[in-house]
């Protein structure tokens, strides 16, 4: 808890593979927030292809991140680009502070601390498919990470595979003895000598190091909601699938995924992608903005309950 | 028939740890409410049936096979048993007792004994006390009979061979399979008891270390 009254959000999108549909939902469900009458800003941090600003209609040569980064620009509020859409703002360049490389990890976490300051009700950070530790981290730093997934092994594949990541990064940062770090970074690695291949496994092997620390990954695994957007649903079957991943991970991690709900695959998506037009400005009507509407609202109602623990 | 479970580890129920398969109630199995109705069962159990299923495409990649088998065979475990109103209660008794005692205990001491609690095993109807005994095949022999189970119903449910499960009782190391292979058996046997497989696993394979000092 912090003293601040003014409540900030952070939602990271990120997880499962380029095509999956986050930038489209980041920055759709931004403008649905913004329409809620809260302040949005949209962080495209997309290591593979930065275009929110496409999808937006916004011309990339803003200002952006890195203005700031490089001290052309004093205030990082100054580097916001406005969208057109009152209340939404746009930050690009975020993807050269998750870029490990470039960024020293003092100056990053100055940097996400001047982000997360930023006056706004709502921050929506699309992460892209990426997979790295910067990406992760920026992942379990927000207020809620949100998945998104397509029913395709493919897709499906990956998010899990994002989800170990971030999970065993997560529980990494809690432990204490450095024996038990070390296993959980051969946990990650699947055919590890110790046979670790499930966090449950890991939790026995820790159990006979530190019960202490063993007690810190229940902790973290209890702590741990991830959210999920099924995209591209074709068929009832699709929809489920999204119930299904969270019961899988009930059983694989111990951990509780929240549905938070799907979008139904439309042909109007494309030809509002196509035309840069954002769909639920372009055609609320249709199918698919009705569902990242509903899906807005139930952010807007639940952020409360997916404030991080620490 | 069959036998629900007169024991279950007090951890199973403080809500919301991480819990393997082995250790959660048939409820949380098919992820119900106590009070679901069969209506709520029959639907928990075929969503459950098709999220568990080789084909299923929202597993993909993340289960074994072995781990697969595990949750299916929990899953038609719960389904049986909760769908069966004798069964469901007697299950319930048992159950209700613990869960009042470990919401008591998680009010007073939170998560930071659960060591101590896992540690113990209680039987409700049986007076034995199994926390300073390691698990050998005379103890699991001695707690079975105590159930009230025969080795035929162990077999049937494990799906190993009865010859095998006397030689476990026997603690015959010689006719035993290989370690790797018993272990996979123990775990089955200490499941249909309600035990802690890991540490039977453990207990018994100390039997194969003692041998070889000798």
């Amino acid at each position: 808890m912090t003293g601040d009254h003014h409540q900030r959000v952070i939602w990271a999108i990120g997880g499962g593979k380029g095509g999956s549909g986050k930038s489209f939902i980041t920055t759709n469900i931004g403008i649905c927030l913004s329409r809620l009458g809260a302040r949005v800003i949209l962080i495209d941090a997309d290591l593979g292809g930065a275009n929110l600003h496409t999808f937006l209609g916004v011309l990339p040569s803003a200002p952006s991140l890195s203005d700031f980064i490089k001290k052309r620009v004093s205030h990082l509020q100054d580097v916001l680009i406005p969208t057109g859409v009152p209340n939404l703002q746009l930050l690009t360049g975020a993807q050269d502070l998750l870029n490990a490389a470039d960024a020293k990890s003092v100056q990053k976490k100055k940097i996400l601390r001047s982000i997360k300051s930023l006056e706004s009700d709502y921050i929506l950070v699309d992460l892209g498919g990426g997979n790295t530790l910067s990406v992760l981290d920026f992942f379990l730093m927000s207020d809620g990470g949100i998945l998104v997934v397509t029913p395709e092994p493919t897709s499906i594949e990956n998010t899990y595979r994002f989800l170990k990541s971030a999970f065993y990064r997560r529980v990494r940062q809690a432990v204490s003895s450095s024996s038990v770090k070390g296993l959980i970074d051969e946990a990650l690695d699947g055919k590890n000598e110790a046979g670790i291949r499930t966090p449950f496994e890991l939790l026995r092997e820790v159990r006979r190091i530190s019960e202490d620390d063993a007690q810190k990954i229940v902790k973290e695994a209890d702590a741990f909601h991830p959210n999920l957007i099924l995209n591209q649903a074709r068929s009832k079957k699709d929809i489920e699938i999204g119930f299904s991943i969270r019961s899988a991970c009930q059983k694989y991690f111990g951990i509780h995924l929240h549905y938070l709900g799907y979008i139904v695959y439309d042909q109007d998506v494309g030809n509002s992608i196509r035309k840069r037009k954002p769909l639920v400005l372009e055609n609320y009507r249709s199918k698919a903005a009705q569902c990242v509407v509903e899906i807005a609202s139930r952010l807007a109602n639940s952020h409360r309950m997916h404030q991080r623990s620490n | 028939m069959g036998f629900a479970p007169l024991t279950q580890r007090i951890v199973s129920f403080i809500e919301g740890s991480m819990k393997q398969i082995e250790d959660q109630t048939h409820y949380e199995i098919l992820e119900v409410s106590h009070d679901a109705t069969v209506k709520e069962i029959q639907q928990a159990y075929e969503h459950a049936k098709e999220t568990f299923h080789s084909d299923s495409l929202a597993i993909y990649s993340l289960f074994s096979e072995e781990e697969m088998r595990k949750i299916q065979v929990s899953v038609e475990e719960a389904y049986r048993v909760l769908m069966d109103e004798a069964l469901r209660r007697n299950y319930d008794q048992s159950y209700s007792h613990l869960l009042q005692r470990s919401s008591r205990e998680k009010q007073t001491e939170k998560l930071a004994h659960s060591s101590e609690i896992k540690g113990s095993l209680s039987f409700t109807d049986l007076s034995l006390e199994i926390g300073e005994m390691p698990y050998r095949g005379k103890s699991l022999k001695q707690i079975r009979e105590k159930l009230g189970i025969d080795l035929k119903a162990i077999s049937t449910e494990t799906k190993i061979n009865i010859k095998t499960l006397e030689w476990i009782e026997e603690e015959n190391l010689d006719c035993l399979p290989a370690p790797v292979y018993l272990k996979g058996f123990l775990k089955a046997y200490a499941r249909v008891l309600n035990l802690d497989s890991q540490k039977l696993i453990e207990g018994y394979l100390q039997l194969f270390e003692e041998r070889k000092k000798k």
